[in-house]
This record gives C-alpha cells, structure tokens and sequence, in this order.
C-alpha cells in the first residue's frame, strides 16, 4: 500500500505541533526508518497513518483512502491492515501469548463472537502461523507476562502480523530491548518486511541501526522533513544536521569505539 | 568540644519554626465544633450508670442462650435464605457493576458526556444507605426476599462500579491502544484490552461486595426484606432474648466464617 503525505500538519489539542508541512511518499513495499530526537514528530508521523493521531491540515492518503475525516467504521478498516508495534510492546501481560496474537484476528471477529473469545480455526492457525514467523510458537499457552522483553516484542510483532497487514509501523520498537535483541528484532521486521512485502515503518534513535536496516531513511526536527535519503547517504554531518548536535556515544546501539567513525 | 557546646542553638541551622496559625485555629474549630454538637443533643453518659441495673432482666437472658432453638427448621430456612439473597445480589449487582464501570472511567467510556453522567448517576446511587434501599423496595414490593435482592444489588452497584471504575482508570493505556490500531471496536478494547487488566480486583471487589451483603442483608431483613434479620426482629419484639442470643452467637460464627472464606479467596486473587 502507498503512503502520500501532502502538505500534512498535526497541532495537538494543547497547541503543541507535531507536525508542520510533511510532504512524502512511501511506495508499496519499501523499509523506512524515521530518525530525530524525541519531540521532533517521529512518533506523530507514525501515528497519523493510521489515525491514531488525526491529521489537522493537508492530506494524508493509505492506498488511496483518505484519512482527514474518515469515520469511525472506515478507519477501522483501514486500521485491520495496518500493523503496529510499539516501544512497550503493549501486550495484556496477564493473559496467554495466544490471546494476545488472537487481537489481531479481533477486526475479522463479529462482536458477539469476539466478546466470547470465540475465534474461527482458521483464525487460529492465522495467529499459530504468525508465531511460528518470530520463532516463538511454543510460548503460545504461556501468559504474556513470564516472556522477556525481546519476546515479548516478538509477540507484538505476531499480534500484528495476525492481522496479514499490508503495511507494518513500529514506533521506537527497540528502545526498550537489550543491544543484541534490538539487532535481532529488527532482523525479524527487515526478514518480514522482504518475505511478505509489507511497507514498513520504523520510528529509531540510533543512527547505526538506521543506517543498517533502512532502505531510506527519514530524519525529522520539529516536525518537518529535514532530511530524507538512502542509508549511505546519511552520514554523520547528515545525523547531526538532523540533531541540531554533535553526535554522542548514547545515538548508536553499538557500544564499541569506532562505531561512531 | 566547641562542637558539642552549643546543642541548644546549633549555629549556621535553622531553628524549628513555630507551628502554623492556620493549624492552631483548624483545631479550635474542631473543638467548638465538636462541644456544640454534644451541646445541642444533650449528650450524656449518665443512662450507663443510672439504667444498667434496668436491663439486668434482659442481659441475664442473653447470657443464657436458647441453643435447642437453633435446631429448629425455621432457623436453618432463615439463614439459607439470607445467603441466597447474598449471593444472587452479589452476582446481579456485580455484572451490573461491571458494565457501569465500563462507562464511568474516562478510559472506556465513548466519550466525556456519559462518563460524566455514570458518574454522577453512581454517586447518586451510593447516597442512599442498604436500609433505604431496604424500606423503599418493601414499600412498593411488599415483604420477602425479592426486595432484599434488589436493594442490595443497588448497593452492590454503588460500591462495585465505584471501585472497579476506578481501577479502570489506572490501567495500562498501551494494550488498549494495541487493540485499536489493530481494528477493533470499542466492546472488543473493553473486553480484550481493558477485561482482562482489571479481571483480578473486579473478582476481589465481587468477593467483597459478598461479604457486605451478608452483614447487610441482616439489617434488610429487620426492615422486612426476608432472611434471617427478619427471624431477628420477630423474636425481638416478642422479647425472646435467650432465642436472640442463640441466633446472634450462630450469627456471628457464620458470618466470620464466610468472611475469613472470602477473604482467603480475595488474598489469592491479588
């Protein structure tokens, strides 16, 4: 599915600007990666897409839908295909792995059946699939809450992969994971990304990791658009053109020195 | 020592600084407030020391408890009908409760208005007392156990939806909005997002609002609404002490004993 900002702005109800004239394309299939420091839009730009956050100027289009004044019911289905993983991972912690994936399948689900928790089988291999996808398929009974962080994040990613979704955003997916989990759950969103061909986009602080999944990459300040170009293309001067800094040890996951050469 | 010399004024620190006139004239107030009030009822302890020989008929009695009357069938219908009363209250109220908590937390609710009028709904509902309710239902029901169910499922609601809304409140906003970006609709969030936060202290509130109503079914059933309050208050007015007696020792065990169940039961859900 495409994405096409145009002109699009966000102004919360406080009066705090999210974003201010982001104008982009993102074709069918591509891995973006958002880079910026907090408060720049990242986490905004993500969340307009789908509609999270509601657009309050220019035009925001997923597929050709528009998302300024979609109703309650089109939103939600424009949401069923729109996959999203989140920094906390978001998961009922008191309830099974299972039951978390199986939200996924909630907007294929009548209401009556889904308030009884009553999914198709079909449904149910759906969800057993998607965990077979990020390898954890045997937790499937466990409850969310005895997992670690990285897989608890792979449960997020099954939940969303449930819903076969045509696009996949991930809002600071790793900023809550170990160095080696990051790499490895980042791996999981670029394998999907390629084998299933879901547009995906990836909000990141760390420029190493940027620079090593994205197939193009976003750099946000104050809610615009500062930069946006290829991995090879963004460089330090680049990083800390977006920054509005010099670089510091606390921009790459990767501890080792060099990493910022 | 130098150091220690001076204790009483240590130089360079702060001396402790008088209590606030604001305190002072807070607990003045509270104490006219208290003296007019014992003032204007003519409170007195006096009936303690100059009546107590008067009720020595009456606690002679109790002291000897009928205890053969417990056997009586009557009794055990009594009790077991005041446990059903408990029960279906606490379940009718409980899943009533669990639906208007729903709409009285800023969380679930669709938006601001009804959450604002559940709320003021609720409160309006705690303002009454159990025995209110009690008098209320009899009036327009008549006697028996039916309104006693629905004056404690009114109280039950005051209290569970109260305390469950609450909880509500302080949820985990993460999976709720995991479950709208994924599609789903508001009764899917409560049920999948929001039910299963809350499942723990909403069953813990439900054993709670049990052990409530066995204590409140009691006054109820002075009131005429069924149970063994009812059995009570028939054998008060015909002055069968050594019978109350009876009935309020077996009272009293019954009661710890569904009491401590319930709580066990709660302390295992927390």
């Amino acid at each position: 599915m495409v994405i096409e900002f145009d002109g699009v702005g966000v102004t919360y109800p406080n009066g705090v600007r999210g974003l201010d004239g982001v104008s982009l394309t993102i074709p069918d299939g591509q891995f973006v990666v958002v880079v910026g420091l907090s408060g720049a839009g990242k986490s905004t730009l993500v969340r307009t897409i789908n509609g999270l956050v509601p657009v309050t100027a220019g035009r925001l289009t997923v597929n050709g839908h528009a998302l300024n004044g979609a109703r309650r019911r089109e939103l939600r289905a424009l949401r069923a295909r729109i996959g999203m993983i989140f920094q906390s991972f978001n998961l009922v912690t008191r309830t099974s792995v299972m039951n978390n994936v199986l939200m996924g399948r909630l907007h294929a689900t009548g209401t009556p059946r889904s308030l009884l928790g009553w999914y198709s089988a079909a449904d149910k291999e759906t969800a057993f699939d998607a965990l077979e996808r990020v390898g954890i398929v045997e937790k499937a009974w466990q409850r969310a809450s005895t997992l670690s962080g990285g897989q608890q994040q792979r449960v997020a990613i099954a939940r969303a992969l449930a819903q076969k979704p045509e696009i996949m955003l991930a809002d600071e997916p790793v900023a809550s994971l170990d160095p080696p989990t990051a790499s490895a759950v980042m791996s999981d969103l670029q394998r999907i990304n390629r084998e299933l061909g879901i547009t995906t986009v990836v909000n990141l602080h760390f420029l190493d990791l940027a620079r090593r999944f994205g197939d193009r990459i976003i750099g946000m300040r104050a809610g615009k658009v500062v930069f946006d170009g290829t991995g090879e293309e963004a460089d330090d001067s680049v990083f800390e053109d977006i920054y509005g800094r010099s670089l510091t040890a606390e921009d790459v996951i990767a501890k080792e020195p060099g990493a910022l050469a | 020592m130098s150091l220690v010399a001076d204790v009483s004024t240590p130089a360079g620190r702060p001396r402790k600084p008088p209590p606030s006139p604001a305190l002072l004239i807070g607990l003045a107030v509270v104490l006219a407030i208290t003296l007019w009030a014992g003032l204007s009822i003519e409170f007195t302890l006096a009936p303690l020391f100059t009546d107590l020989t008067r009720g020595k008929v009456i606690i002679d009695q109790f002291l000897r408890p009928e205890w053969d009357f417990l056997l009586r069938p009557a009794v055990a219908a009594a009790f077991l009908e005041t446990l059903y009363i408990a029960i279906l209250a606490s379940l009718g109220g409980c899943i009533l409760a669990l639906l208007l908590a729903m709409l009285a937390s800023k969380v679930s609710a669709p938006n601001t208005l009804v959450y604002r009028i559940t709320r003021g709904v609720l409160s309006l509902v705690r303002s009454l007392p159990d025995v209110a309710y009690g008098l209320l239902f009899v009036a327009v029901l008549g006697t028996g156990a039916l309104p006693g169910v629905l004056a404690l499922i009114m109280f039950n609601i005051g209290v569970a939806a109260k305390l469950t809304g609450e909880t509500i409140d302080s949820i985990d906003p993460g999976p709720v909005e995991a479950v709208e970006a994924a599609g789903g609709n508001r009764l899917q969030r409560a049920r999948w997002a929001i039910f299963p936060q809350v499942a723990p202290n909403y069953l813990s509130y439900c054993f709670y609002v049990f052990e409530l109503n066995i204590r409140a079914s009691l006054v109820l059933g002075i009131v005429g609404a069924g149970g063994i309050g009812t059995l009570l208050y028939t054998l008060l007015a015909r002055f069968e002490y050594s019978q109350v007696s009876a009935i309020v020792v077996l009272l009293f065990v019954v009661v710890f004993i569904l009491d401590q169940l319930s709580r066990a039961l709660r302390r295992r859900l927390s």
